[in-house]
């Protein structure tokens, strides 16, 4: 965390931590015999440094695999490790910074001392406790909120109360579950903000989240998973997938009649707006520069939907 | 380190003991107590408190007894399943913390509660009750918190409605005893199996009114509730803390 001396006891710090799920499967068994198959034969490598997606539709098994990465559940096959050793053992000998999908905090505690008590679990000492409390407090704009208790908190301060308890400590991993869910647009983008500050090759930064918008923007690599399992894993950057993207909305301020030349096939959906088929980015780029030539003025160009976006439907599609 | 940070977290422990549960037992102990030996102080006069052949420490060493039995069920309730149930768990042990330790401390912690609550009442029934002895009922406490307490942990480790279920298991084994204890079947040696729940009357007037008691019943008591509380402390190592 820029400006922020890191306060971290960890056992394995500058280590690499590698996360690596091997064959992992959970199955939930009920008192009745019904068996649920949340997750199946799911295998994966997280690099050190890495910032990984995680996304899925609802009951896809993002949280059940979280919680086997934080050691909350036994897999009912194959192994979760974090630098080699089981991931439960490596929570408990260096703690991991976690915020979950449902913000589970006593009600009764403020959000001050709730902080404190994390802090103080987490290892900080207490010379560095109050300290370090004041900077989560500051970062995520808490400050009026400190002595409130943790029942009084709006949804968004509660998840951002959330996600102060996971960045308490310099931590190597950080595993974010649907952190911005709640969050008003001020404090999403804040929250990306924050995300690109902690990124390092030190750090390990797993991020689930519905919001594919987000996972483009943040993440290295995105996993999507639908009936728990790993359907695709997706490359983020554009470089990768540019070949695959071949529908453009294209923003002309001026210039509106030269649009047919460049783009026989365009759609005009008003506001100077218009949808462009192309084969490939280099007839797109040959399309443009010829409208750009003839002094139309282009405004944006944007892809109808990310390389996320539509490597998540079609996965997800073809798995249903 | 683990250690050293969860020594340091006690503190927080022993504040919530007192907040959500010593407050309550002080109150619950002092106002059943009051109900019902005021009355009797009243009514007997310049007689009051006689000998221990009187029927004040009959009924003192039912109460007192009745107290501890309640105050370490209120104590145990949810000491485990609450943090699971309400998925306080999860912030708690993304932590570099030991379940198995930070539970096991917590069980301790709030032994020192219910003996601090129990010392804080007995010293008050002492002021009136001579002969009341403070520190046969803080070992009379600890017994029952360890045998009550043990199987209690257990039972809050491996299910949601502890508090529900060691009341059945308790009344349960009682009831059992009561219809199959005398017989010389295959029933009456199961039974033996149950808590000795059996033992606790005759162990309170024993140990309350002279600080010594059978040491089989004791170790019976303390042995039946370490072996439950070492299974629950086993059961959080090999099991999930989610669901």
């Amino acid at each position: 965390m820029a400006g922020v001396p890191a306060t971290s006891d960890n056992d394995d710090s500058a280590t690499s931590l590698v996360i690596e799920f091997k064959n992992v499967g959970k199955i939930y068994k009920s008192l009745l015999g019904n068996s649920v198959r949340a997750v199946e034969e799911f295998s994966l490598v997280v690099g050190d440094g890495e910032i990984l997606g995680i996304a899925g539709p609802n009951g896809a098994g993002k949280t059940t695999l979280i919680a086997m990465m934080l050691g909350y559940l036994r897999p009912t096959t194959g192994t979760v490790e974090i630098g080699g050793i089981s991931a439960r053992h490596y929570v408990e000998r260096n703690g991991i910074g976690y915020m979950s999908e449902l913000i589970s905090i006593n009600p009764k505690w403020r959000a001050q001392t709730a902080l404190v008590r994390y802090a103080t679990l987490a290892g900080i000492s207490d010379a560095e406790v109050s300290r370090r409390v004041d900077y989560v407090v500051e970062l995520l704009g808490l400050a009026e909120h400190r002595e409130k208790k943790v029942k009084a908190l709006s949804k968004g301060n509660l998840q951002r109360l959330g996600l102060a308890q996971a960045l308490l400590r310099d931590e190597q991993i950080l595993v974010l579950d649907e952190p911005t869910h709640g969050l008003d647009p001020v404090w999403t983008q804040r929250f990306r903000d924050i995300v690109d500050d902690l990124r390092d090759p030190q750090r390990t930064i797993i991020i689930a989240s519905h919001n594919l918008d987000e996972l483009q923007r943040l993440a290295d690599r995105v996993a999507i998973i639908d009936r728990g399992r790993l359907q695709r894993l997706v490359s983020t950057g554009y470089e990768h997938a540019a070949p695959a993207i071949t529908r453009f909305r294209v923003t002309i301020v001026s210039g509106h009649e030269l649009v047919r030349a460049a783009f026989p096939h365009a759609e005009d959906v008003g506001r100077g707006e218009y949808d462009v088929t192309v084969r490939s980015i280099q007839e797109l780029n040959a399309a443009l520069a010829n409208l750009i030539s003839k002094g139309a003025l282009v405004a944006s160009v944007v892809p109808e939907r990310s390389v996320l976006e539509q490597q998540f439907r079609e996965a997800v599609g073809e798995s249903q | 380190m683990n250690r050293g940070r969860l020594a340091r977290y006690s503190l927080w422990q022993f504040r919530d003991f007192f907040m959500d549960r010593g407050i309550a037992i002080l109150i619950i102990g002092f106002l059943w107590g009051y109900v019902l030996l005021e009355p009797l102080r009243r009514a007997m006069g310049p007689q009051w408190p006689g000998d221990r052949t009187t029927p004040v420490w009959a009924l003192t060493l039912q109460v007192s007894s009745a107290i501890v039995s309640l105050s370490v069920l209120i104590a145990l309730n949810g000491i485990v399943s609450t943090d699971r149930k309400s998925g306080y768990y999860r912030f708690l042990f993304s932590k570099p913390v030991n379940p198995v330790v930070y539970y096991a401390q917590l069980f301790f912690v709030y032994m020192a509660g219910v003996m601090a609550t129990m010392l804080v009442l007995s010293s008050l029934l002492h002021t009136i009750l001579p002969s009341f002895s403070v520190v046969n009922y803080l070992l009379y406490t600890a017994l029952i918190y360890i045998a009550m307490g043990g199987i209690g942990f257990f039972l809050s480790v491996a299910t949601r409605y502890d508090w529900l279920t060691l009341a059945a298991v308790w009344l349960g084994a009682r009831i059992l005893r009561d219809v199959f204890g005398a017989q010389h079947t295959w029933r009456s040696k199961a039974v033996e199996l149950l808590p000795p729940v059996h033992k606790l009357d005759q162990v309170a007037n024993s140990l309350i009114g002279t600080g010594r008691a059978d040491i089989s019943d004791v170790v019976w008591l303390l042995g039946y509730g370490a072996l439950f509380f070492a299974l629950g402390l086993f059961i959080l190592r090999r099991g999930s803390l989610a669901d």
